[in-house]
């Protein structure tokens, strides 16, 4: 959002996998500002490297070149230890599928983050119940993610993402499996907390869903960034 | 720490018959290593008690050089204060005193050459088995100075029987000069073991003695202790106390040396045995790690890019080792405890099979010990662990997206 401070910073930022003898240029010198509380799609077809770049925005991956900065702390060059703990901080995942852990329930799922960061159980159990009246799954604590919906499960990720309160949500995919109105309605719950928290969310799909609800459309094809629009409207 | 092992728990038994499959493999392992210790001990014992109590005794005394010399000269040493120690010795439960010459036998047919042993038949019979072994005639009595009893191959070789004469020529211990002694053969035995069948004979101490002009004189006193554990700490207490004056003491293993030797390597083998059996379960334990680590990979990647340090996640797949392997060594520890009980009771015949010169004539009984159920699961749960290393090392080495990207 114009005014809102810089969150991240992708600048120059280019991937290169190696496939055998074959190099595939995955992202060419990618320029990225995202800002704090904005509501962005990364879209474009299939191959056109939106989970890459996903993936190096969060630390999940290293560009071959350039540079990413998350709340001015450069990730780039960071080891595995200091990028675990820098995610768990920060950052907020909500992937297509198979996204919680199924031999856990649904507390101990939401929980696990702050368990990593060392919260009270006191602390955790509050908050995670907090997270579950936010999205709407309140007394379903016990429950495994097998006894659940795909929706719901996708609400009880949200709940996972957000429950440690991180910067940036990044969620790649998360309609991919769902139908259109447990996704529609997925989505407007994390629109609304765009809205109520200032949480900034990033996705990455070609869903039209997503695309109509973000607030900023970046496009990539080929590798290559081709559009960026932000919509007042949306 | 709960909640890893929690996640671990549960995830070991996600697939439970590939848990249950892999935790039988290490089990049966476990309890076939507690069976072959059991097996292993059992035979030892058995071993050594038939070579100690067949005739050997677990010790004996003799004048320094005897043995290596086999000088009929070198008697024991201070035979009466010997005696008398023994007797005041807690430990000593019985002894024999013998004396014994090579000598040449000469029956009405042929001769041959003969290991005379000569035994106090008072102390001689409950010390060893020699009267039990008697499959024709009888035993020595007090007052039978010329009677001699033939090992069956060696009676066979002179084609002599019971009642026939023999004549022992011996050289005498003082002048070296050649002595005569008549018997008559009141006895054959057989042992089944093929030096004393076919090379020794036995005849009454006083009539050994006095053809070899020793009166009064042994040349070994065969012990047998009271609480005989076979174990070397007790044969150095046994060395120290009697190896004095002149005189030294030897326990069965320096007497039998090759049959210690072949125990040890018997022990030997079995551990090789056990390693080589651990180093497969091992591979395997490896293999099943890895199915189960490529099945979930996806959730691992999560696990990694939501904050889970790399160090953790190989505690992760260490606990769900140290799952497997408690289960497996309760699996284990049960086979093994009841296969080796069963059979401590039942016995396992091989009975005329020989080992180092020792034939066996009893029923094998495994025994069961403690250490067979802590030592041995310790190893398990250590193996295991170390087996455990490579995939915890491999979990912790993933990178989130190539995890997540394999199993899109």
């Amino acid at each position: 959002m114009p005014g809102d401070p810089v969150l991240i910073e992708a600048d120059d930022v280019s991937k290169v996998y190696r496939v055998g003898e074959v190099s595939v240029s995955a992202l060419k010198s990618v320029n990225l500002r995202v800002a704090r509380g904005e509501f962005t799609a990364i879209a474009g077809p299939s191959g056109s490297g939106k989970s890459t770049l996903l993936n190096i925005l969060s630390g999940l991956d290293s560009p071959t070149s350039g540079r990413v900065s998350l709340a001015g702390t450069p990730i780039s060059g960071m080891g595995g230890r200091a990028l675990s703990d820098f995610r768990r901080d920060h950052i907020g995942f909500v992937f297509q599928a198979f996204n919680l852990i199924p031999v856990l329930t649904v507390l101990e799922n939401i929980e696990y983050v702050l368990l990593l960061q060392g919260v009270s159980r006191h602390d955790r159990r509050e908050r995670v119940r907090e997270m579950l009246s936010t999205v709407g799954l309140e007394g379903m604590e016990d429950r495994r993610p097998p006894q659940l919906s795909g929706g719901q499960q996708q609400r009880v990720a949200v709940a996972r993402a957000m429950v440690s309160r991180p910067d940036l949500i990044l969620a790649d995919e998360p309609t991919a499996n769902l139908d259109s109105a447990t996704g529609g309605a997925l989505l407007d719950l994390m629109r609304e907390l765009n809205e109520r928290r200032r949480m900034t969310f990033l996705f990455s799909s070609h869903d039209r869903m997503i695309m109509d609800r973000a607030k900023r459309l970046v496009v990539l094809k080929d590798g290559s960034l081709v559009q960026d629009v932000t919509r007042n409207g949306a | 720490m709960p909640f890893l092992i929690k996640m671990a728990w549960m995830n070991s038994f996600r697939n439970a018959r590939r848990t249950l499959l892999a935790g039988l493999a290490i089990g049966i392992g476990l309890a076939a290593l507690i069976f072959t210790d059991g097996l292993m001990i059992g035979m030892s014992d058995s071993i050594v008690r038939i070579a100690t109590d067949t005739f050997m005794g677990h010790g004996q005394v003799h004048a320094k050089g005897f043995r290596s010399t086999r000088d009929v000269a070198r008697v024991v040493k201070g035979l009466p204060g010997v005696l008398e120690r023994l007797r005041a010795d807690p430990e000593v439960e019985r002894f024999s005193l013998r004396v014994q010459t090579p000598g040449m036998l000469a029956s009405p047919a042929t001769s041959g050459t003969v290991l005379l042993y000569g035994v106090d038949p008072g102390l001689e019979r409950p010390f060893s088995r020699v009267d039990e072994a008697i499959v024709e005639g009888s035993f020595l009595k007090r007052k039978d100075r010329r009677k001699i009893l033939l090992g069956s191959k060696l009676a066979e070789a002179l084609e002599i029987g019971l009642g026939d004469r023999v004549v022992v020529t011996a050289a005498e211990a003082e002048s070296g000069e050649l002595a005569q002694e008549m018997f008559r053969v009141g006895g054959i035995f057989h042992f089944d073991v093929r030096e004393l069948d076919g090379g020794v004979g036995f005849a009454h101490i006083e009539a050994v003695q006095r053809l070899l002009g020793l009166p009064g004189e042994v040349h070994e006193i065969a012990i047998h202790f009271k609480s005989f554990s076979g174990n070397e700490a007790a044969d150095a207490g046994f060395r120290s106390r009697f190896s004095r004056d002149g005189n030294e003491a030897r326990s069965w293993r320096e007497l039998m040396p090759q049959l210690s030797a072949v125990l040890d390597m018997s022990g030997f083998s079995s551990l090789i045995v056990g390693i080589i059996l651990f180093a497969v379960v091992s591979l395997g334990i490896v293999n099943t790690l890895f199915m189960s680590l490529h099945e979930r990979m996806f959730e691992y990647g999560v696990l990694r890019a939501v904050g889970t340090r790399p160090g953790r996640m190989a505690m992760m797949i260490l606990f769900e080792v140290g799952t497997l392997s408690l289960f497996s060594i309760l699996v284990g520890c049960c086979i093994g405890f009841v296969v080796t009980f069963l059979y401590s009771v039942q016995g396992i015949d091989y009975t005329g099979i020989e080992f180092a010169g020792v034939t066996l004539k009893e029923m094998i009984y495994p025994v069961l010990r403690l250490e067979q159920f802590v030592l041995f699961p310790m190893c398990v749960f250590l193996f295991t662990l170390v087996a455990g290393i490579y995939p915890a090392m491999y979990a912790a080495r993933l990178k989130p997206a190539q995890a997540m990207k394999a199993y899109e």
